[in-house]
């Protein structure tokens, strides 16, 4: 398993060059973090949109235009269908954001037809770098979904398992999160949490351990889930957390990212190829982590 | 102003002791805690519970209660009754919750609440005290209702608003915490937040201001496209006094992510319209509870002193 962000950036660079689409490109892009995954020889950038604006970003960092594809498309939304199109038939491995608003950028790629959805729902997962734990841990679904039904959590958990393997964990171990840690049919996520757990109990999610319902201090704390009389394989040692909706998912992101500091990468998962979202709530050291999770999951999804 | 536990602490051994009532001390850790509080001279205590477990505990936990009030009683909600009934009747400054499951007490307090003519709505602060921060913060409601709406999420806020008041902010700034993004419109709880901002631009709430965050993502990136972890200063952001969750389970999982962070402590408590009713958690430990006891006793001295300057 992965045990911090500077392995998941060794075995990204161990993956050879993939051949990553940007799309759409404006004035207002930041090719920054490409410039960086450009030096770790991780990509192979296609640039859809302005051309005018990236030939000054090519110049200013002297970039080889061998080592670069343009393709001039001003308008937004038919730069994005060709870089889907690029992605579903020509080849291209990465889709990376640009200068759209995530709205329709995700309208867009989640598209059931012309689109890359691939499961019943898209999720995405926030993988942190906890400072002084042994591995990174993971956290969904904490932006796509805000109040996901029991079907759609069964795919978001099937979605971060899958990111889970790919980051080596053989048989990860999730904690399904509620209020409390006892079942209370007055309070629904304590059920989907119960029932979530028993069907991997039956193996229906492979081999991995899951636990729930769980609060949050039994989840994390070996130690206070034995005060409150919760024995389990996964308190104090999760390697994934399950949020029951999108309000616990991405403030829980953001308070661990803004009060804890903990280092954040994001992954879209759901899909057919690897998407970076580039959302706001991701610190700019850990962009060039979401271009490396991505160069892991190609041809893994 | 209450700046800090610290200077909760503070204030407990100075102010106190206090006449604190425990229901059901029925474990260690909470022995324990009465015990140091006592020794603290933050509380004078008053047990109820079931006799023999509170002997046989007493005695593990080296602590003398000969010469201590106690009370014999085993049905858990007969407890929470009596102790709250003395809370609302003035024989203690304080409750605090032992072994005995919380609905218990809410039961108890909404009871009282009803019969003293107030009807309010019973809800749960979390302080955190924040490393690197100059005030108290907290979230609400993270203990007892499921899914507030509007109506009840002003009486939160009510709640809230009063504590802060007491603990020496005239007018805090609050933060409807919402998982509004990008994506998928408006969800109920920013429309909560419109109607919350709207209610206490009247006055509706007291005094108090809702900010126009409604995520941490806006507390500490105000406008800015970009932002770096190692430029992240908690001590310079605008950060809130209260904010509100938009739901249990929401508020229970930010507020306890204090077991993950090193730089965060939590202390809760219900500010009952007649004192503060402590809540410790069925995880907290002996250090944790006694600091709640010192939050608690830092209210009760702020109830009947004024406001702190």
């Amino acid at each position: 398993m992965m045990t911090s962000f500077d392995q998941i950036r060794k075995e990204a660079m161990a993956k050879g060059k993939k051949r990553l689409v940007v799309a759409p490109v404006t004035a207002g892009t930041d090719f920054s973090v490409l410039s960086a995954a450009m030096a770790e020889g991780l990509v192979f950038p296609v640039l859809i949109g302005e051309g005018k604006a990236v030939a000054s970003w090519i110049n200013r960092e002297k970039i080889q235009a061998a080592h670069v594809e343009i393709i001039e498309e001003p308008d937004s939304a038919k730069a994005l269908a060709l870089a889907i199109d690029l992605m579903k038939k020509d080849g291209a491995e990465i889709l990376v954001r640009g200068a759209m608003d995530p709205k329709r950028f995700l309208d867009a790629v989640l598209d059931k037809e012309k689109g890359l959805l691939k499961e019943r729902v898209a999720s995405l997962v926030s993988v942190f770098d906890p400072p002084g734990v042994d591995r990174v841990t993971m956290a969904t679904d904490t932006y796509i979904n805000s109040f996901p039904s029991i079907v759609e959590k069964v795919t978001i958990t099937e979605n971060v398992i899958r990111l889970a393997r790919v980051l080596g964990f053989i048989s990860p171990k999730i904690a399904a999160l509620s209020a409390i840690e006892q079942v209370n049919p007055a309070i629904p996520s304590t059920l989907d949490a119960a029932i979530l757990s028993k069907m991997a109990e039956r193996g229906q999610f492979g081999d991995v351990t899951l636990e729930g319902p769980l609060d949050i201090d039994c989840a994390v704390s070996r130690r206070a889930a034995t005060r409150k009389g919760v024995h389990s394989t996964v308190t104090g040692q999760g390697d994934i957390y399950l949020l029951p909706n999108v309000e616990a998912g991405i403030l829980m992101a953001e308070l661990s990212v803004f009060i804890g500091k903990t280092p954040m990468a994001c992954a879209l998962m759901g899909v057919s190829r690897p998407v970076v979202l580039n959302l706001p709530f991701v610190p700019a050291e850990n962009r060039l982590t979401e271009i490396e999770l991505a160069v892991l999951l190609c041809g893994r999804l | 102003m209450i700046r800090s536990f610290a200077d909760m602490d503070k204030l407990a051994s100075e102010k106190g002791p206090k006449r604190l009532v425990v229901l059901a001390p029925e474990d260690e850790e909470f022995m324990m805690a009465v015990r140091k509080s006592a020794e603290a001279g933050y509380t004078q205590p008053i047990l109820i519970g079931d006799r023999e477990k509170m002997e046989r505990l007493a005695g593990q936990v080296q602590y003398d209660i000969s010469g201590t009030e106690k009370i014999y009683e085993k049905s858990r909600q007969a407890i929470a009754d009596l102790g709250i009934s003395m809370l609302f009747s003035g024989e203690v400054d304080i409750a605090g919750k032992g072994q005995i499951p919380t609905a218990y007490i809410y039961r108890a307090i909404i009871r009282e609440e009803s019969k003293a003519g107030k009807g309010k709505v019973v809800s749960v602060i979390s302080m955190w005290d924040i490393e690197g921060l100059d005030h108290l913060t907290c979230f609400t409601d993270t203990g007892v209702n499921i899914a507030p709406d509007f109506r009840a999420k002003a009486e939160i806020l009510r709640n809230a608003v009063f504590l802060f008041h007491l603990l020496g902010y005239p007018r805090p700034k609050i933060c409807v915490l919402s998982g509004k993004r990008e994506i998928n419109g408006d969800i109920p709880s920013y429309q909560d937040y419109l109607e919350l901002k709207k209610a206490a631009a009247t006055g509706d709430l007291d005094s108090c201001e809702v900010m126009g965050a409604t995520s941490f993502l806006d507390i500490f990136r105000p406008g800015e496209k970009n932002f770096r972890l190692d430029g992240i200063d908690i001590g310079k952001a605008d950060f809130p006094h209260i904010m509100l969750v938009p739901n249990l389970a929401t508020g229970n999982i930010l507020v306890k992510l204090d077991f993950a962070l090193k730089n965060v402590r939590r202390r809760s408590l219900v500010m009952s319209s007649r004192g503060p009713v402590i809540i410790p958690s069925r995880s907290d430990f002996q250090d944790s509870i006694l600091g709640e006891i010192a939050a608690g006793v830092t209210v009760a001295e702020q109830i009947k002193g004024g406001t702190a300057s």
